[in-house]
């Protein structure tokens, strides 16, 4: 009997059929000079593939294609997710060629995220894990059943070598290409259970740190972003946008824009208006001469950063507002009245740009009935993207051909239920007649972009009088990002909102009586998840004022932390790992000091230190070094591993130190690089990341090198001042001001 | 008409004297391993080498490349087998990789001129390139293992 490998998936019986229905292929050939030319090709009929499950094709020239289900943004799962398969396959990874799923498709759904496609909240490894070693090993005793009927022998009787079945005992071997190639009869598809999966032990692929396949083509300049499409007879399209969120253009006085060569016509789009030209730079030059009057009644108009924020502080303050609980154990508000002293202290943090390296693009080619289309556009889901496809043209998925691109990074910023950059490729295409690339500019980006919300939090805890931690309390008033950037969800999960309050929930401490809350304000500027979202600044807050708390009670940090680690091991483990690595307790070099923190993202967990020193005269701190301990369950591979903790380490740091977006009169005022700083080579520190590896599932490595990085900052300041830096970024007028405090 | 040349080829191009490099680059000669990434010479994305030199191709017009030769990524080696693209591979640099093609255009200009750069002149001369998914030390650590090779 065949059987679905999950809830969502359908399992097919045994086929020989090539390729899943409507599927084609990009090919990209590159000329002697290098020039790149992209053409559609039909996808291989393989008319001799064995498909044991939808996951994974069998070629009789022993090729190996496993669909890809997530996106990539440079986080390596196009890798990391075929090792899975390909591990319990028994595959030779170096046949094996990995499939973008450039479909809707629920039967390949994030399990994380109720089967939607959708890549985000580093739930990749730790979502398809189980179908895909499923699948794996499924397709493996396909091949087994296959062979020992070709042989007439017992399916116990053969063992597995990378792509080769093999029978001890006569000698025999067939690859698993000639057994695709095998007539067979009366075969079904075998259940699997966990006990047909392989025990770590005898892992070739996982643990090993397989190369990543994109590395090479990323070296040399071949991969392929959305930007970089450029098919026949394609025009351009920039578009220029109400400055202010809601406005619309009024009059459209496009004279001079028609008068420059190579213009086509401009396009009225619901919030902006398009300039459509046969080349880029034309479709800019028109923009810069195009004159809108936009309305002016958005109530967006009175949006502004400080005043918000100040308006944020004051609901976090205010003890009588109460807001949704994110996490409720026991009784924190009796605990904290019942204490000997109540520590309190309030923590800001400003809007984050996702900064990714891509600015936003989208290449639409719209059919004549405006129907349907071809789509090239990188995202970070399949399913929002294609809703967005079949809204705007309000047609049916089977019109739509759709190419998820790699992406230019990402960081949460191409996860929208509705993507306003593919709407003006669609719109635009469809205006014109012809298939355009719709192009943002940086200063685009950086205007219209959806940011990591602001944040006013207030905690309060209760000390006893030996000094230890009774009741927490944590306030947390920002918007809800779900209600904003996916309503659908919103409509699921209100009031709980996991963008805007992960690492609230402080959960790898035991504490009895804790209650953190979400005041949940009204959205003053457009938002988006941001990496490591809530817990960038929610982890900020809490490690930070962990050690407000050690200091009154009188006690060493750490120690502190780990009488609240009794109960969770792992932790314990990951502080004293972290302690040792940077040689806590000694003395820094002069004029420098070390700050701890230990946060995480899910169930992964980090214990960082910092390493600063500060130049007084300008308020500038150098982080020097930082050591990091981390703990995400098994990991599949480690050297992506840490760079994926690297680069969540340095995402942070920049969030701590620099990134601020600031909103007046409506407008951003940020344009480019230039005003919205993020790190350069000449100020990363020296990095050490440690991998404490436990017998757990894997539980994501992509943002939880991010959490810990401000509180460890804004600890090892304390230590070399005496302040305390409570508003991220931590800019030099900050540390100024909080030298003088 | 500009007559320039791109990696080793002639070539001639119709657009107005004042486009920016970066676009002819990109979008008339389909060179796109050349990014766009701010226009304004804050990212350096787009640098390639004109006449050896590493420089911003959105801020470089047309007419200023006229009669010059300009390497892009695609012309600094024949397989992508130039010693920084093997580091680059064995060190396992790229994530998202957008930004890389300009890290290395800039990084074999510096190995030209400086063959044993220190590791802190190193992080000077990158410092003009940014990249969002934060693998500076390894672009450091490809560029110490290029610079052994060559």
């Amino acid at each position: 009997m065949s059987r679905s490998l999950s809830e969502t998936a359908q399992m097919p019986k045994l086929s020989r059929r090539g390729f899943l229905g409507g599927a084609a292929a990009l090919s990209f050939a590159v000329g002697a000079s290098g020039l790149v030319s992209v053409a559609r090709a039909a996808a291989p009929t393989g008319s001799n593939d064995l498909e044991p499950n939808i996951w994974v094709r069998i070629a009789a020239d022993d090729s190996i294609t496993i669909v890809f289900p997530s996106t990539e943004m440079g986080q390596g799962s196009s890798t990391a997710l075929p090792v899975i398969l390909a591990e319990e396959l028994d595959a030779d990874w170096d046949r094996v060629l990995v499939e973008q799923l450039d479909r809707d498709d629920r039967a390949f759904g994030n399990p994380l995220f109720g089967g939607v496609l959708y890549t985000a909240g580093s739930t990749g490894v730790a979502g398809y894990f189980d179908p895909l070693r499923k699948a794996g090993a499924q397709a493996r005793r396909v091949l087994l059943q296959i062979a020992a009927e070709h042989w007439s022998v017992p399916i116990d009787s053969l063992t597995t070598e990378p792509s080769v079945v093999v029978h001890g005992a006569s000698g025999r071997r067939l690859s698993y290409g000639e057994i695709a190639a095998l007539p067979t009869s009366s075969l079904t598809v075998p259940e699997v259970s966990d006990a047909d999966l392989k025990p770590r032990s005898v892992y070739r692929l996982i643990g090993q740190s397989v190369p990543r396949h994109d590395v090479p083509a990323k070296s040399s300049g071949t991969e392929t972003y959305a930007i970089d499409v450029r098919v026949p007879g394609m025009a351009y399209a920039t578009v220029l946008r109400s400055p202010v969120e809601g406005e619309q253009p009024l009059e459209i006085n496009d004279g001079e824009t028609l008068a420059v060569a190579g213009v086509l016509q401009t396009v009225t789009l619901p919030d902006g208006v398009a300039v459509v030209a046969e080349t880029l730079e034309a479709a800019l030059a028109g923009r810069d001469r195009l004159q809108v009057t936009w309305s002016e009644d958005s109530p967006a108009r009175a949006f502004d950063s400080e005043a918000d924020l100040a308006a944020y502080a004051e609901i976090a303050g205010d003890l009588n507002q109460n807001g949704a609980a994110w996490r409720s154990e026991g009784d924190a508000a009796a605990a904290i009245g019942a204490a000997e002293r109540v520590i309190e202290a309030d923590y800001l943090s400003d809007y984050a740009y996702h900064a990714q390296m891509e600015p936003m693009a989208a290449v639409a080619a719209v059919e004549a009935d405006g129907k349907g289309a071809e789509v090239w556009v990188g995202t970070q889901t399949q399913s929002w993207t294609m809703r967005t496809i079949t809204e705007v043209l309000e047609t049916d998925p089977e019109r739509i051909r759709l190419h998820m691109m790699t992406m230019g990074g990402s960081f949460g910023r191409r996860t929208a239920l509705t993507q306003e950059y593919l709407r003006d490729a669609l719109l635009t295409s469809k205006a014109v007649g012809r298939p355009v690339k719709a192009v943002w500019t940086r200063e685009d980006d950086v205007k219209y972009g959806w940011f990591r919300p602001i944040a006013a939090q207030k905690l309060r805890a209760g000390l006893t009088a030996d000094g230890k931690l009774t009741g927490w309390h944590h306030r947390v008033a920002t918007p809800s990002v779900i209600a904003y950037f996916n309503p659908l969800r919103w409509q699921q999960v209100d009031p709980s909102d996991i963008i805007s309050m992960r690492g609230a929930e402080s959960r790898f401490y035991g504490i009895p009586d804790f209650l953190a809350e979400h005041l949940i304000t009204e959205p003053r500027a457009r938002l988006a998840p941001w990496r490591a979202i809530g817990a960038s600044y929610t982890s900020f807050a809490a490690e930070a004022f962990m050690d407000e708390l050690a200091e009154a009670a009188g006690r060493d940090p750490v120690e502190f932390r780990i009488e609240l680690l009794q109960d969770n091991p792992r932790g314990r483990g990951l502080l004293e790992r972290v302690t040792e690595m940077s040689g806590w307790g000694g003395s820094p070099p002069e004029g420098r000091a070390l700050g701890l923190s230990f946060a995480g993202y899910g169930s992964s967990m980090a214990a960082g230190v910092v390493e600063i020193s500060l130049d007084r005269d300008s308020g500038w701190i150098t982080v020097h070094r930082l050591w990091a301990a981390v703990d995400g369950g098994l990991i599949v591979s480690p050297d992506n591993a840490q760079a994926q903790v690297e680069g969540g380490i340095v995402y942070g740091l920049g969030s701590a130190l620099k990134e601020r977006v600031t909103i007046r009169n409506g407008e951003v005022e940020q344009n480019n690089f230039y005003d919205y700083e993020i790190l350069r080579a000449n100020e990363i520190p020296e990095i050490q990341v440690q991998f404490q590896v436990s017998d757990g599932p894997p539980t994501g490595m992509g943002e939880v090198g991010t959490p810990m990085t401000a509180g460890a900052i804004a600890n090892a300041f304390h230590t070399l001042t005496g302040k305390r830096l409570r508003h991220m970024p931590f800019t030099p007028e900050r540390v100024m001001a909080a030298l003088a405090s | 008409m500009t007559q320039f040349l791109v990696n080793g080829e002639s070539v001639e191009s119709e657009a107005a004297p004042e486009t920016a490099l970066l676009w002819v680059l990109r979008e008339h000669l389909g060179l796109t391993g050349t990014k766009f990434g701010c226009g304004a010479g804050m990212c350096g994305a787009c640098t390639v080498h004109v006449d050896g030199q590493p420089s911003f191709s959105c801020l470089t017009q047309l007419a200023d490349v006229a009669g010059r030769e300009v390497t892009t990524i695609e012309g600094l080696s024949e397989n992508g087998d130039h010693p920084l693209q093997r580091a680059w591979v064995a060190e396992q640099v790229p994530q998202c990789g957008y930004c890389q093609s300009g890290q290395i255009m800039q990084a074999a200009a510096l190995l030209a001129t400086t063959p044993n750069a220190e590791e802190a002149e190193i992080r000077e001369a990158m410092s003009g390139n940014l990249c969002r998914c934060g693998t500076y030390n390894r672009i450091v650590r490809a560029v110490q293992r290029a610079a052994r090779e060559v």
